[in-house]
């Protein structure tokens, strides 16, 4: 199926950013962060009780870090140095795919990959899934950010979240023994249309990522290599609207095909639903208030 | 709601306040948030920056409490923030944090030297001073909305005038001491009392009061709100009732922060009316 064209936003001359986002591909930013990053020894120190980490840099990798969007900056801009949060997926990026940044944990304990990887899966569960999911966006250069607000995993943007609207809600689903409980995520239809809802009132398109395994565990970092990503949109098609139109536009949208395995009934990601129907019933009243 | 606890006006004010996120998104066709073009060359200018140094007031750390003893106070910030023991006024960590950040205080060491920020992010990170990282931002949330938040079962100074509306009267029997260590050991000993009170972890983090010029800490008068952080997942009916139990006739409200973004839901126990 033909995937929506992004929708770019507009500087204050009045032209779309499309040209500035080409004279500056994704790739070639996340080179430089990666290679600045590397050069100055760049060291996260992990916070307790949260899944954040705290990044210390300066100006340039700041401004990388930006241009990039890995993260969000914390306190006063224009200082020499400045202060990075970063969430769990982005900071095991940076140390594991990138290998550009040093963890340590709070009492200055170095972390190397796999034992970041057994902390952050253990304060977790969907951990594996979650981080397998990012990295395959982020390895195809599309910017990854919390889609929670949204009632999402992530949300992707083509680019900048300046510089282009986000296309894709993500949500992602495990498959198989190996994830356990979370499993089966997806497979009550209340969720389903309630993310579609939520995607839609915020213009997005519905993103499934089915994460598949040969493994029978997921215990270490190694089952990385064994996750399959499958992806797949969830659209709506309305047939009033399309009687009579002949474009690509209306063409019939695959929907979410029966593959179903066993319910498990198991509600996926907690905080997205909570988030999306608080989102929904908000827009509710907006609507009937105005 | 307990009677007294918010009039009709707070309440309604209240309620129009934004929401977390859910406010911005509605209205807006695609929901996005502002973000900042780092593309642009437009550097932050130097006055963009904050600087209050000429202004900020001063305190110096207190050995291995994490809080810190004002030294200097050039504002009325003093007001609503910090605890009063014995005539002098502490700030704890995430005080420090988030006066730190808007320039209105400069920390010293006991050896009166300059700490930097990257100190006091890192005692927040460690979380060993009764604040967290994310508590922390839930803390800046409020107050740079204007809410005077204070640490729940501390009270703002030992000094009362009328009644003492504390929520944790024990903390009169235990306290003795006026130093701020024993006013931490004996906030910590509440906690442990408190969590052994429920079947599950939830319990307040703040009290929250509305923002108002005549906050006294002397009679700071029940709190609007106790603010409870939530972390992994949604709390549970059980769960909910637990804090609620514990808690008879103070609204609680829940914070989830996600990645720097602080979300804030009431879970309200409601009787729907039989219609005719």
């Amino acid at each position: 199926m033909d995937l929506p064209g992004p929708r770019w936003k507009k500087g204050k001359d009045g032209k779309d950013f499309a040209a500035l986002a080409a004279a500056n591909p994704m790739s070639t930013i996340v080179a430089e962060l990666q290679a600045k990053l590397r050069d100055s020894e760049a060291v996260a120190t992990l916070a307790v009780h949260t899944r954040d980490a705290i990044l210390e840099v300066g100006k340039d990798q700041a401004k990388l870090l930006n241009c990039a969007s890995f993260g969000r900056a914390v306190g006063s801009a224009g200082a020499e140095r400045q202060w990075f949060q970063l969430g769990p997926e982005e900071v095991f990026f940076l140390c594991h795919a990138l290998k550009c940044v040093a963890v340590e944990s709070e009492n200055e304990a170095r972390m190397g990959a796999p034992e970041l990887w057994d902390l952050l899966a253990s304060t977790s569960e969907q951990f594996p899934e979650m981080y397998r999911a990012y990295e395959h966006l982020r390895l195809k250069n599309w910017v990854v950010k919390s889609g929670l607000q949204y009632g999402a995993h992530f949300v992707a943007y083509r680019h900048h979240p300046a510089l282009v609207h986000s296309e894709f809600a993500v949500i992602v689903v495990p498959e198989g023994k190996a994830f356990g409980t979370t499993c089966g995520c997806m497979q009550v239809w209340s969720e389903l249309l309630c993310a579609l809802r939520a995607s839609g009132s915020v213009a997005k398109t519905l993103l499934v990522l089915t994460i598949s395994t040969k493994s029978s565990e997921l215990g270490s970092m190694d089952c990385l290599e064994q996750m399959i990503v499958h992806e797949r949109t969830i659209t709506r098609w309305i047939p009033q609207q399309c009687r009579e139109q002949q474009d690509k536009s209306c063409r019939e949208v695959s929907s979410n095909e029966d593959q179903e395995h066993t319910s498990r009934g198991v509600v996926f990601s907690y905080w997205g639903v909570v988030l999306s129907f608080t989102v929904l019933s908000s827009l509710l009243v907006y609507k009937l208030k105005f | 709601m307990a009677a007294g606890v918010a009039s009709a006006r707070d309440r309604r004010r209240w309620s129009r306040a934004p929401a977390g996120g859910a406010a911005r998104d509605v209205g807006n066709d695609d929901g996005e948030e502002q973000h900042l073009n780092p593309f642009l060359d437009a550097a932050p200018s130097a006055s963009s920056r904050v600087q209050f140094r000429n202004m900020a007031s001063r305190a110096r750390c207190v050995e291995e409490t994490g809080a810190a003893e004002v030294v200097e106070s050039r504002d009325k910030l003093w007001l609503t923030t910090g605890v009063t023991r014995a005539g002098k006024l502490y700030y704890n960590v995430e005080e420090i944090g988030f006066l730190a950040e808007i320039g209105a205080l400069v920390l010293l060491s006991d050896k009166d030297e300059t700490i930097g920020i990257e100190a006091i992010y890192e005692k927040l990170a460690g979380g060993n001073y009764g604040c967290s990282w994310d508590t922390f931002q839930a803390y800046k949330h409020l107050k740079s909305l204007g809410y005077i938040v204070g640490r729940f079962g501390v009270p703002w100074t030992m000094k009362h005038s009328g009644t003492c509306d504390t929520i944790a009267p024990q903390m009169n029997i235990l306290e003795t001491d006026q130093s701020l260590n024993k006013v931490d050991r004996a906030s910590n000993d509440i906690t442990k009392l408190l969590k052994k009170m429920q079947i599950d972890g939830i319990s307040p983090s703040f009290e929250v009061y509305l923002p108002n010029s005549k906050f006294k800490k002397s009679s700071p008068g029940s709190p609007s709100f106790l603010l409870c952080l939530l972390r992994v997942k949604p709390p549970s009916r059980v769960e909910l009732e637990a804090v609620e139990n514990n808690f008879r006739g103070i609204p609680l409200k829940y914070c989830h922060v996600d990645n720097g973004r602080v979300s804030f839901l009431s879970f309200d126990e409601v009787t729907l009316p039989s219609l005719s």
